[in-house]
């Protein structure tokens, strides 16, 4: 509570210290007509020297305290009660502090109440010396700064080397994001790999974490039936979707459409894109694969399921239709117009045009295009979450349940159980395969999109 | 110029053929529109009709129950209101400075190379590895409180940050240089210059990507899971620390009950949700509308 008043305290004297920096380097410039900095910078330079020092003596302090508390209180004669089992003393502490913060909070460790007031002390002290620290830091630094308010000093250039670094800092906030996604996923996935061999892993047919226990732990991880199941929802049925329709929006949209028409068409597509996943999946929950159970047992199909790779497919490959739509047309418009003139002068009609000259020419940008929606559709989670089913099959039949590599990384990642086991872990392992396909198809259609803009310009 | 060969019965027959297979061909492109669109307006048609009925006052003020007649979405919608407040506070500022450092400081060598691969790269990555790296790092490395909005907000934060990178340094690149150059020449420094002249002729593209950005995690669901957004939750969020649902994840365990009346729910839910998104993108498309300028 003290800590958090004080951090108040700090930016508003980093404020009256903005204000009062401003004044006195105006106070200056009204006496000598020159000066190196705007009265604004020598403002920011003094609010900086307050609070920069005193955050860092602040944050310093928060990290320390607790352990200083900690140590106060056992060495209190009010401690000297409790028991040796370390466990339950930890217990009681704990509470302890539960009701150092909260009066009236219910703990059942009758010891605890005595602890209570002797650590609400503690606490007090240990806040009150740290306040103390901050305010004597913020209070040196303002005194440095204001008396660095000089007509030729370069408040400006100081304060543009802060603002620089705040910026560096903020860009480098990319890099620790793919570290942490790196080093948390290999970390886990090497847990994993701990018990599990990779290449029962990657190779084993058979997929059961649920009963996966001592020796034959191997033969239960073996996770082929989830990529077979990814790959063929993802990019098979939903690319056999969304290739042919996006392709054609986009050529249409390019070549026919008149102005007009592709202004309001357009964004109606892109609305596709814009519908969150979990409409899509509960579409597909609720319409689609019913219907094309019917369909099955209309067809002859005894008993078939309701939760089928079909329907996941089907509406994941809808829902990709405007990612291959905008590659494609980014792809045909980056080809040089001289080259349908020169067909079309030659006497082909459109659709020849587009045959034979335009998408040849398109190809590598539409295949890279192509590449960057089956990532998209092999990460995508909640459309298999509740339409694909839960079951790794190992089959060809549309109609069938399949699973995939998001689905299972859902269903062992949610609901209770302890987080170090082989099958909490194994779904760090199936995300750091997914991580890595998907890093590599990106890289890879990055790469093409790269060069094949290149070949034009 | 008559040529004979080309009023021969042959030509003709050949020629026809290609004019019906032109047609054929366009009527292949609107179809395939026609269907991407047709497919849109089911989805919605049965939003609509499944969901319109259950939108009423007690649903959209009430919280999450057991009972289908007596939930309601404020709740959720409430958790996503403040994960998204968290999402904005860290992705705008963060992804707005690391575009200005990319676009207009940043020297050209090595570690910048690496950034900028790494933000493209985090743009594809799956949803859920976020959420993976939401539950390895925020939950049991740092031990925020779980299914919060604030460890909700910080993963899609880190998921949003690189579309607000990719947008701004599009906004900033389309600021001409002449604009730069005029300041630079009444001796503005390269700092003043971006902050007085770029940022703010930039930010119209800027706010427009941001609000994109904020559509998409609005409507994310599956890094949400990992984190343990799933729990039922029959009262509000009071703060940020607090657990909490998301519109979304209302959806998602909605439809998982087998009570016929949430069907009605869920759609209802879906309903709101869209609501919400589409508001934000017509706000963005109002936005780039009103204020882009064409250079």
């Amino acid at each position: 509570m003290i800590l958090t008043g004080i951090l108040l305290a700090v930016v508003g004297l980093g404020l009256i210290g903005w204000f009062v920096g401003r004044g006195r380097a105006r106070l200056l410039y009204h006496g000598r007509g020159s000066m190196h900095s705007m009265p604004n910078y020598h403002g920011w330079h003094l609010a900086l020297w307050i609070v920069v020092p005193a955050l860092v003596v602040w944050a310093v302090w928060s990290g320390i305290q607790p352990g200083l508390v900690e140590g106060a209180l056992l060495a209190d004669p009010a401690a000297a009660a409790l028991p040796d089992n370390a466990m339950h003393r930890s217990a009681i502490i704990s509470q302890a502090y539960l009701l150092a913060s909260d009066p009236g909070a219910a703990v059942f460790a009758s010891e605890a109440q005595a602890l209570a007031a002797p650590l609400r002390a503690i606490i007090t002290r240990f806040s009150l010396i740290g306040a103390l620290l901050v305010t004597i830091v913020a209070f040196t630094g303002s005194a440095y700064g204001f008396t660095r308010i000089r007509a030729r000093f370069e408040a400006r250039t100081q304060v543009e080397r802060v603002v620089m670094g705040v910026l560096l800092l903020a860009s480098l906030m990319a890099i620790l994001t793919t570290f942490g996604i790196v080093a948390s996923l290999v970390f886990e996935a090497g847990l994993f790999f701990k018990d599990v061999s990779p290449i029962a892993f990657l190779t084993g047919t058979h997929w059961s974490p649920g009963n996966a226990m001592g020796a034959d732990i191997d033969e239960n991880f073996g996770a082929v039936p989830l990529f077979w199941g990814t790959i063929y929802i993802g990019a098979i049925i939903a690319m056999a979707v969304a290739i042919p329709l996006g392709l054609m929006s986009a050529v249409y949209l390019t070549q026919y459409a008149s102005r007009r028409v592709r202004k309001w068409l357009k964004p109606i597509l892109e609305i596709l894109a814009g519908i969150p996943t979990v409409v899509y999946g509960y579409f597909a929950a609720l319409t689609v694969a019913p219907m094309i159970r019917d369909f099955a047992a209309s067809m002859g199909a005894n008993n078939p399921s309701t939760e089928s790779a079909l329907a996941a497919g089907l509406v994941m490959g809808v829902m990709i239709i405007p990612f291959v739509s905008s590659m494609a047309d980014d792809a045909l418009a980056a080809v040089p117009r001289a080259m349908s003139d020169g067909s079309l002068a030659l006497g082909a009609t459109r659709s020849e045009t587009i045959k034979k000259v335009l998408l040849p020419a398109a190809l590598p940008g539409i295949v890279a295009g192509v590449m960057l929606a089956i990532s998209r559709a092999i990460g995508e989670t909640m459309i298999v979450v509740m339409a694909a089913g839960a079951a790794a099959n190992l089959s060809a039949n549309p109609l069938d349940s399949m699973t995939t590599v998001t689905f299972q990384i859902v269903q062992l990642l949610t609901g209770d159980q302890e987080f170090n086991s082989p099958k909490t872990l194994s779904a760090f392992a199936l995300g750091l395969i997914l991580f890595i396909v998907t890093l590599v198809l990106n890289i890879i259609a990055l790469r093409v999109v790269k060069r094949f803009r290149e070949a034009y310009e | 110029m008559s040529n004979p060969t080309w009023h021969s019965p042959e030509a003709r027959r050949r020629l026809a053929k290609r004019h019906a297979s032109e047609r054929r061909f366009k009527a292949m492109g609107l179809g395939a529109i026609v269907l991407s669109v047709a497919f849109l307006a089911l989805l919605l048609v049965i939003m609509l009709k499944n969901g319109l009925g259950g939108l009423d006052w007690s649903f959209l003020s009430g919280a999450d129950s057991t009972s289908p007649d007596i939930a309601g979405v404020w709740g959720a919608a409430k958790g996503s209101l403040l994960t998204m407040l968290v999402t904005l506070l860290i992705a705008f500022p963060m992804g707005v400075l690391a575009a200005i450092y990319l676009e207009e400081f940043a020297p050209k060598n090595k570690w910048v190379d690496i950034v900028e691969v790494s933000i493209n790269n985090l743009a594809a990555v799956p949803s859920i590895i976020f959420g993976l790296l939401g539950l390895a790092v925020f939950i049991n490395t740092l031990h925020l409180p779980r299914s919060s909005p604030m460890v909700g907000g910080l993963t899609l934060a880190l998921m949003t940050m690189p579309v607000i990178v990719i947008s701004g340094r599009n906004a900033i690149k389309a600021v001409p240089p002449s604009i730069r150059e005029a300041a630079y020449g009444i001796g503005a420094s390269k700092v003043q210059t971006t902050f007085h002249h770029v940022l703010p002729l930039a930010l119209p593209g800027i706010l427009t990507g941001t609000i994109i950005g904020m559509a998409r995690a609005l409507g994310e669901t599956a890094p949400l899971l990992m984190i343990g957004m799933r729990a039922f939750v029959a009262t509000p969020p009071g703060g940020v620390t607090d657990p909490s649902s998301v519109l979304p994840m209302q959806i998602f365990l909605w439809s998982d009950e087998i009570d016929k009346g949430f069907v009605q729910n869920t759609s209802a839910a879906i309903i709101v949700l869209l609501v919400f998104l589409l508001a934000m993108n017509g706000l963005a498309i109002y936005l780039r509308n009103k204020f882009e300028v064409r250079w």
